[in-house]
């Protein structure tokens, strides 16, 4: 029937070796399918569960199969990371082999994985379901391979907007140089939106600054103030001698004050005598000890003109409307004596009498005011006439999702991320591009790694509002009135806060001081501050204050800085609280910290004259809850009962006061006993 | 007894023939007659003659390469429709599909691969198809038409190639369309009015995935499986080139088949007998069924094994997500347009008009420019050399440039060495 000629006999052995290789290609496809990773890795899992786990719990465990993920639709992610890492919620797993081992610490609890999926924190490919795509390592296939657990703190600053997140100690310390190096005059950096970092205005430097010592703090700030805020700009010698030509000739604002005074008649040993006396010290370092708020004096001498140093002494408002500088109350003669004393006694060698100013070459000023223009120096130095440069540098916003392959590092074999770039940038910013107007900040290389990480967290992508935490810094409080004067002359703020608002150095902030001290306690402790306790190092200056000023003061704390929490307690104490306030003073062994009648320890304030000093509600509100008015404070919290507390504040608020309704147990009597 | 046990196995015999009939109304054929029947009478089948020449039978004559190209066109056309299941034609969402298709699709790995390759495959074959039909000047009379047609599908096929390109909507996706959509721009006039339309607004946006999508998907399909119909119609109806000894429609020759004496317009397209085997030698000529079948079926398993390979062991790429504020550097084209791209960082103009449009005009122009019949139907005749030596010539140019471009250009365009 069939007709012979078909197909040729080579054609057949053609069609079986393709036919043997389809089969052979389909069961690939299907072996390349079954075989994929996740499965493999859900089946070892079942067999550490039944290790781990006794029947009951197995019986209640959800049967794991299949691929599994978390879905963000607000973060737009899709994490399946939970489809290998099974037992990432369930502390069974604590000792399992990876990945099946539960999460360490509370991180679960606190960033519940339905809110926050894996990557948001981790970083890494989220949608791939095997090890390799998912980025656990740095890998060709990924942009953002999951982070390290030592750089893992960038990813927080992506939500926790806030300065200083807690946990986060890289993340805070990054932050925190990045408002202390001044990074912000320069370039606009999310979350650090408003904050500005100035140096002194220049107006009348040519009237402040000795011509020798301007050419060596322009070519290494460091070599003099080791801790100085200015940067070193790589200067060459032409820019930095056209710079001093400029600078020098700024001799614009400020009409000097000391034309009268009589130098010869200065006393250096009543000028140490008031260094002393004013606290200098409490902002200013001698030596590397002391305070940071203003610059370090040890070579003031070498630096400043003796008729500057006088009339800022006399006024520094008017020379620096910035600076968190007091005006003490001083006579022309104390002023002339504390001038003689710095410059005398803190200078590296005889400087010799100032030399006249040079005529200055108006080439060489032109030159050196272009060098102040073109590197940015308004943006942080005041200068009439020199509009702000702003932000020099290119905006941070979103830095890094940039793509790291578009910069320049410098050098070739160099890990090519945005995290190494800032690296490289702030170690040595000339040393990637060039010329680069960004100055040497003498980074540790630790330092130049927080800042880095700091800056890896600002993201392009905005987040959902309700994943941003963030601290609003508290709005600028500036007090009006007589008080407002008197708080701007004595720069109240430089030092205490309110409402957050203000300086840190003091641990007194005022917001509620009017119920907590009384009014002729604080007139008469403005007069002549002491220590109220003596083992803190910062102590509030001596203003030399008059007694008027004072009293205005103390009057605007009491009507103004009042807390109505405070102010009700009722102070009609019987006897009874009084005498049980004295015996639970010595129960507690508050002597041991606290000074009474010249007994007892250091580490809190003299007790002797509370009755005096403070109002008997405060001390109640304290003695209850010292760590509501007080984060961190050494005072212990007993979890005194409302009892007690009336006690203790009973016998308190008697100590010191004139006049006694009844007499007290002996203070140290009970402790003998 | 006896006459159960047959019963049930006839039985169960006569109900299959009985479906098989209903299926097949002359059922499956026996001699050589019939299966010339079935080719004839067939839908899938009768775009092939009842009889083919040996000599077209030859592999090494044709290579298969038009034959690859259809194939191809239809594995494209299945998988294409599997990702259709699975693809959302939104920025984001887009490439999210892709995602998927990687990590959690059911075959969607091999799927995606299978789609890209045979793509990328497609483009290659149905340039070296042309080539072939080049260089065995297979365009002469009556083809010249065929040719034209021909053409105006590899410009299709390329339009469809890079269509697809901007689905993955990823960044070589988004660049590799910015740059190609750049080098339409420069045509003359009506540049950036074809740039704006193909991208539904100034810069690649959503409105240009749909559009893509939509000429990728609907579109450009249709088109080309009206035209390979048509294609495949003509190489049927025209004849061979060069072969023509009869100019009139001649009467029926054999018996089997009617002679047609219609002729048609451009509808239908072709003044050729129907089914004609008239003037050709019929001891040089074996029949198609099984002859050509056998071998159609063993270069479709021989495609489909070779296209799974290369998709399990290449994977598609797919880079980070569209990001048009992050430019690579390059930026390059897909590699079939490379070579236009190197013309054009030399002068835009030479590269994105002249050049391209006198190749197309030149392609189109061909087959009425060379009117000899000599030299049709053998690889290279000499009496073609001065033709081929041209054609040649310039295909090398063309693959140089596109080695150049996809090898060579490194940032910036400059020079790079790929070793």
């Amino acid at each position: 029937m069939r007709e012979p000629q078909i197909a040729p006999p080579k054609l057949n052995v053609t069609f079986a070796v393709l036919g043997i290789a389809f089969l052979a290609i389909f069961s690939w496809v299907f072996f390349h399918e079954e075989g994929a990773e996740w499965r493999s890795a859900q089946s070892r899992f079942r067999q550490i569960e039944v290790r781990v786990k006794n029947p009951h719990q197995l019986a209640q465990a959800a049967e794991v199969g299949g691929l599994r993920q978390i879905w963000l639709p607000e973060l737009n992610r899709v994490d399946r990371c939970t489809t290998c890492h099974l037992g990432i919620d369930d502390p069974a797993f604590v000792n399992a082999p990876a990945p099946f081992t539960t999460h360490p610490g509370t991180w679960l609890t606190t960033h519940p994985p339905e809110r926050f999926g894996c990557t948001t924190c981790h970083d890494g490919q989220g949608e791939a379901t095997d090890v390799e795509h998912a980025a656990h390592r740095p890998t060709e296939l990924f942009d953002r391979p999951m982070r390290p657990l030592e750089t893992i703190e960038a990813n927080c600053g992506t939500c926790h907007r806030s300065l200083d997140p807690p946990e986060a100690p890289r993340l805070a310390e990054g932050r925190r140089l990045i408002v202390a190096s001044g990074c912000v005059s320069c370039h606009d950096i999310p979350g650090f939106e408003g904050m500005t970092f100035s140096g002194p205005a220049l107006d009348s430097i040519g009237n402040k600054i000795r011509p020798a010592w301007l050419g060596g703090w322009l070519h290494d700030p460091k070599s003099y103030l080791p801790n100085s805020k200015m940067a070193d700009f790589r200067l060459t010698p032409n820019e930095i001698a056209s710079l001093q030509a400029f600078l020098l000739s700024l001799r614009a604002q400020l009409p000097l004050d000391s034309t009268g005074v009589r130098w010869n008649r200065a006393n250096t040993d009543a000028g140490r005598a008031l260094f002393g006396e004013l606290r200098c010290v409490t902002c200013h370092a001698i030596e590397g000890r002391g305070g940071t708020m203003g610059p370090e004096l040890t070579r003031i001498g070498d630096k400043v003109k003796r008729d500057w140093l006088f009339s800022f002494l006399k006024d520094p408002h008017r020379a620096q409307p910035a600076t968190a500088m007091l005006q003490y109350r001083l006579t022309d003669d104390q002023l002339r004596d504390l001038t003689a004393f710095l410059l005398e006694e803190y200078r590296t060698g005889d400087a010799g009498p100032e030399p006249p100013p040079a005529p200055a070459d108006p080439l060489a000023i032109a030159a050196g005011r272009e060098t102040f223009i073109r590197r940015g120096c308004a943006s942080c130095h005041h200068l009439a006439g020199i509009p702000d440069s702003g932000h020099l540098g290119p905006s941070l916003a979103g830095v890094a999702d940039r793509d790291p392959e578009q910069l320049t590092y410098g050098a070739p074999g160099v890990r090519r991320t945005i995290e190494n770039y800032l690296f490289l940038k702030l170690e040595k910013p000339d040393a990637l591009v060039q010329p680069s107007l960004m100055p040497t900040f003498h980074f540790t290389p630790i330092q130049a790694a927080d800042i880095a990480l700091a800056l890896t967290g600002l993201r392009k992508t905005e987040l959902p509002a309700s994943y941003v935490i963030t601290h609003d810094p508290p709005p600028a409080y500036t007090p009006a009135g007589p008080f407002g004067e008197l708080a701007t002359r004595y720069r109240c703020m430089s030092c205490h806060s309110v409402n957050g608002s203000g300086g840190t150095l003091s641990t007194v902030p005022f917001d509620r001081i009017g119920s907590q001290l009384q009014r002729d306690y604080i007139a008469t402790y403005l007069m002549n501050p002491g220590a109220v306790r003596v083992s803190v190092e910062a102590r509030m200056p001596v203003f030399h204050m008059l007694k008027d000023e004072a009293q205005t003061i103390a009057t605007y704390f009491d009507s103004v800085f009042r807390d109505a929490a405070i102010d009700t307690y009722d102070t009609q104490f019987s006897p009874a609280d009084e005498r049980r306030g004295g015996e639970l003073y010595a129960q507690f062994g508050c002597a041991g910290c606290h000074q009474l009648n010249t007994k007892g320890g250091y580490v809190g304030p003299d007790l002797t004259d509370t009755g005096r000093r403070l109002k008997p509600g405060w001390i109640a509100a304290w003695l209850a809850s010292p760590e509501k008015y007080k984060p961190g404070t050494l005072q212990p919290d007993y979890g005194l009962s409302a009892a007690d507390v009336r006690a203790l504040t009973a016998y308190l608020s008697g100590l010191g006061r004139a006049t006694r309704t009844t007499p007290v147990t002996k203070p140290g009597g009970p402790v003998s006993r | 007894m006896m006459e159960s046990r047959p019963t049930i196995r006839q039985r169960i015999r006569t109900e299959f023939g009985r479906v098989t009939k209903s299926v097949m109304r002359i059922g499956w054929p026996q001699t050589d007659k019939d299966r010339a029947a079935v080719m004839i009478s067939s839908i899938f089948l009768h775009i092939h003659p009842a009889r083919v020449s040996k000599h077209a039978l030859k592999p090494s004559y044709t290579l298969g390469l038009g034959l690859i190209s259809a194939i191809l066109f239809g594995i494209l056309t299945l998988t294409g429709l599997a990702l259709m299941l699975y693809y959302v034609p939104y920025p984001a969402e887009a490439y999210r599909s892709m995602k998927d298709l990687q990590f959690v699709v059911t075959f969607g790995v091999i799927l995606r691969n299978m789609h890209r390759w045979s793509a990328h495959a497609m483009v290659a074959v149905v340039f070296f198809h042309m080539c072939r039909v080049f260089w065995t000047g297979s365009y002469k009379t009556p083809r010249e038409f065929n040719w034209v047609i021909g053409v105006v599908l590899f410009l299709l096929t390329l339009l469809l190639s890079f269509t697809g390109y901007l689905l993955p909507w990823d960044q070589l996706a988004f660049w590799a369309i910015t740059v190609g959509t750049n080098i339409a721009a420069y045509a003359p006039v009506v540049g950036d009015q074809i740039k704006f339309l193909l991208l539904g607004g100034h810069v690649i946006g959503p409105t240009t995935l749909l559009r893509f999508y939509v000429m990728h998907c609907v579109l450009l399909p249709l088109a080309v499986v009206m035209l390979v119909s048509l294609h495949i119609w003509r190489v049927r109806k025209d004849g061979l080139s060069g072969a023509i000894r009869v100019d009139t429609p001649v009467a029926e020759k054999g018996g089997a088949f009617p002679a047609s004496t219609k002729t048609y317009g451009l509808m239908a397209l072709t003044r050729r007998p129907s089914a004609s085997v008239d003037a050709r030698d019929p001891n040089d000529e074996v029949f198609a069924w099984p002859h050509l079948l056998y071998r159609e079926l063993l270069v479709t398993v021989a495609v489909i094994v070779a296209l799974h390979t290369v998709s399990l062991l290449f994977m598609a790429p797919l880079e980070s997500i569209a990001d048009p504020t992050r430019t690579p550097n390059p930026a390059k084209a897909p590699w079939y347009f490379l070579g236009l791209q190197e013309l054009v960082s030399h002068s835009a103009f030479i590269g994105g008009v002249l050049v391209p449009g006198l190749i197309v005009l030149a392609l189109v122009a061909l087959p009425y420019l060379d009117r000899g019949t000599q030299g049709s139907g053998r690889w290279f005749a000499p009496e073609r050399r001065v033709a081929n030596t041209i054609y040649t010539a310039v295909v090398i140019v063309a693959v140089i440039l596109t080695i150049i471009g996809t090898f060579f250009r490194g940032p910036n365009w400059g020079w790079v060495w790929p070793w």
